[in-house]
């Protein structure tokens, strides 16, 4: 008994001590506690809250819908649309059997594999990486326990392989390449924004916007972008070629109406185009040597300085020897006294050098720079080359250069700068800057693209002289071929000889073809391009005029451009045709 | 008895300030529950709320996505192939120049200045005023009701 209350005596005597002890470390560790809430470096905090956070939220990333592209009449040229992935949870499936077989006959798949995959192991298995929105539906009616459907987003081209080197394409990861997908990647992506979601029930979800990219209307017409490439495929099968380009241009405001190449290639199908080469848009990365079609900027170049009159002539004697080289004419005849209407009407080189040597070195390439040979057009494409313009002062600049330019050779440009430069003329002289984006829409408000003036290399008089010229091309030339009745067509043709890639010399018989005209010639409303690398047949009056005819006779009509009989009367009446803007 | 009653007395009043304690104990609890009730209340009809906010956003993205699939579907019919396609089966052939005619419709001039017809000022005035009120209302249901009175009284005393 006394033995029992020495013990609670010791108890009691010890508690307070025991207390202290524990409320001391008690009152430690709520201090250590608030010095974790209140006290902590920033680095040490954040690193906890990071912990904090992977417990109970996870990381959503929201892709936003990317921009549509439009052609210039509101036909969708590049649509968003879901894939789906498609998996599965075996640990759910009740009658793997039953569920393979179903999923094998909907997904087309074998029917083994899939039910391998059923009857695994594994928390859960993918079945197929990408089905369309089609088999998806086909899937979700079959109603089976554990499929998960996972969207993933598509970009679809639904007019196929029309226009795929102006739109170009976006890859698996949803980035643009190539054309405008390439071209205006920032404006048509929008923002990809990540999103955090709770796990704890009380907390609220997010509601931010996503900011989704802006629609893209085009200036392209989808029309006429179809018209040009059936024509482009049917005179490159019929003359052989090996690969061409049609440009369909508005001069008055550099709107590009269609941008035909061939080969081309199936935007859906990007994946399977093993030569990178055809993904480029050879109309604006892709140089050549124009040949005569440059006569037409030689002479409105020498005409604007007055260097010649109009009235110019000389004694053409079959050869020209400069610049240590001799100049012959195509036919390598001598046609005697010509005008200048009748260097560009028999398409005389030796008349065009005579024309550069008139107007002299200094001002020839002055002009031509005014006319934008040697840099680029600043289109809204992507990969534009600036052409290969050597002048006074380059290492590869000789004295024959100077001439031969005259001529379309020793110079190389692309046909989109070959365009442009002829538009000037069609244009009264001011040089508009080639685009093919009209307008944005971005939350529904439209942002036009404003045309923009690349220069004046020309006045308005001498760009009428010069298309006076041109028409008597079509008239009465060498590009006879071109005409098309009802209509006055100004234009020329280029026959190029091709450089030999080893270098020095040019390749013997073969040719790149081109013709370059607008219409009509008192009124131009477009500017057309029509170039055939390699025809069978050399001459671009044989080969690339016809097809420049008919092309332009389906044109006419598409555009409702009337003849020019009933232009006059309109404008007998106080009126004008301009249909461009349909 | 006097006595017995101050001892209870006495008794009652070493109790009292234990009860009170024990009271606003009780009612401090009471008042925690209440308020930690209509916090939970509060914050899991939010959370409700925002779950079906959640919903709806989805099953918005979900009917955008669907639209911009059916625009890729009918975009995929309206191509220029098909259209021509269709066309030729519907006995449609291509224009050509020797087709196609052009008129000249005399005093027509599709460059005009666009004319704004003014609105006749007469007609906007006729347009009837929307100036209802609440009091107006009220003043309408009485005038009825009196007139029904009124032609009640009459036919009465006919």
């Amino acid at each position: 008994m006394q033995k029992s209350f020495n013990q609670q005596e010791v108890v009691r005597r010890r508690t307070p001590f025991v207390v202290t002890i524990l409320v001391v470390i008690s009152a430690g560790l709520m201090l250590r506690l608030a010095s974790f809430q209140f006290s902590l470096p920033l680095e040490v905090q954040s690193y906890l809250e990071s912990l904090r956070d992977a417990g109970y939220t996870r990381t959503l990333e929201l892709a936003a819908d990317r921009g549509v592209i439009y052609d210039r009449n509101g036909e969708p040229l590049a649509v968003n649309t879901l894939d789906y992935m498609i998996g599965i949870s075996p640990n759910l499936v009740s009658e793997p059997q039953r569920t393979a077989q179903l999923l094998a006959s909907a997904l087309g798949l074998n029917e083994l594999e899939i039910y391998e995959k059923v009857r695994s192991d594994d928390p859960w298995v993918q079945i197929a990486p990408r089905i369309s929105a089609a088999v998806r539906q086909q899937v979700t009616a079959l109603d089976l326990p554990g499929v998960t459907l996972t969207p993933i987003p598509r970009r679809s081209y639904p007019q196929g392989p029309l226009a795929a080197q102006i739109i170009g394409f976006v890859g698996g990861d949803l980035v643009g390449y190539y054309g405008v997908e390439g071209y205006y990647q920032d404006q048509l992506a929008g923002q990809v924004r990540e999103r955090e979601i709770s796990r704890i029930p009380f907390d609220l979800p997010e509601t931010t916007q996503i900011g989704h990219g802006s629609d893209v209307v085009l200036t392209i017409d989808r029309d006429v972008q179809y018209l040009a490439e059936n024509e482009l495929l049917r005179s490159v099968q019929e003359s052989g070629a090996t690969g061409g380009t049609i440009i369909v241009m508005n001069p008055r405001n550099g709107e590009i109406l269609a941008l035909a190449n061939y080969p081309n290639f199936d935007p859906n199908a990007y994946f399977n185009i093993t030569d990178e080469n055809v993904l480029r848009n050879p109309a604006v990365n892709t140089i050549y040597e124009p040949g005569s079609v440059m006569k037409v900027i030689t002479v409105a170049a020498a005409l604007d300085r007055q260097a010649i009159a109009p009235d110019f002539s000389y004694v053409d004697s079959g050869v020209l020897n400069v610049a240590g080289i001799s100049v012959y004419n195509w036919d390598r005849q001598a046609y005697g006294a010509v005008d200048v209407t009748r260097v560009l009407v028999d398409s005389l080189n030796i008349g065009a050098a005579t024309v550069a040597l008139e107007m002299g070195r200094q001002p020839f390439y002055e002009e031509f720079n005014e006319f934008g040979f040697g840099r680029i057009t600043g289109v809204d494409l992507e990969g534009e080359e600036s052409g290969l313009m050597p002048v006074p002062g380059d290492p590869n600049w000789s004295e024959a250069n100077y001439v031969t330019s005259s001529f379309g050779q020793g110079i190389s440009v692309t046909p989109l700068q070959m365009l442009t430069a002829v538009c000037a003329i069609a244009n009264d002289g001011l040089m508009m800057q080639p685009h093919v984006v009209r307008q944005f829409v971005s939350n529904g408000e439209i942002i036009p693209a404003t045309p923009a003036a690349l220069g004046r290399p020309i006045s308005a008089e001498t760009a009428q002289q010069v298309t006076q010229m041109m028409v008597s091309v079509v008239e009465s030339g060498l590009d006879n071929p071109a005409r098309l009745p009802g209509y006055t067509i100004a234009g020329k043709t280029g026959t190029a000889e091709i450089p030999d890639p080893s270098g020095g010399f040019y390749q013997s018989g073969v040719s790149i073809t081109t013709f370059v005209g607008f219409l009509p010639a008192d009124d131009p409303q477009v500017a057309i391009l029509i170039k055939l690398d390699r025809p069978r047949e050399y001459w671009a009056s044989q080969v690339v005029a016809p097809v420049f005819s008919r092309f332009v006779e389906r044109l006419v009509i598409l555009m409702e451009i009337p003849t020019d009989d009933v232009r006059q009367q309109l404008s007998a009446l106080g009126g004008s045709v301009n249909n461009i803007n349909r | 008895m006097a006595q017995s009653w101050f001892k209870h007395a006495l008794q009652r009043s070493a109790l009292q300030p234990r009860r009170q304690t024990a009271s606003l104990a009780v009612l401090g609890m009471f008042v925690a529950i209440f308020i930690g009730a209509l916090y939970l209340s509060q914050a899991s009809s939010t959370s409700l709320l925002g779950r079906q906010l959640g919903d709806l956003i989805d099953e918005r993205d979900r009917i955008q996505q669907e639209n911009e699939a059916l625009r890729a579907e009918i975009a995929g019919y309206r191509t220029v192939e098909r259209l021509l396609r269709r066309a030729q089966e519907m006995g449609f052939a291509p224009a050509t120049n020797d087709t196609l005619r052009y008129l000249v419709v005399e005093g027509y001039n599709p460059d005009r200045d666009a004319v704004v017809i003014p609105v006749d000022a007469a007609l906007e005035e006729s347009l009837p005023e929307y100036d209802e009120s609440f009091l107006g209302w009220l003043q309408q249901q009485w005038d009825a009701l009196v007139g029904q009175v009124e032609r009640f009284n009459s036919s009465e005393s006919n």
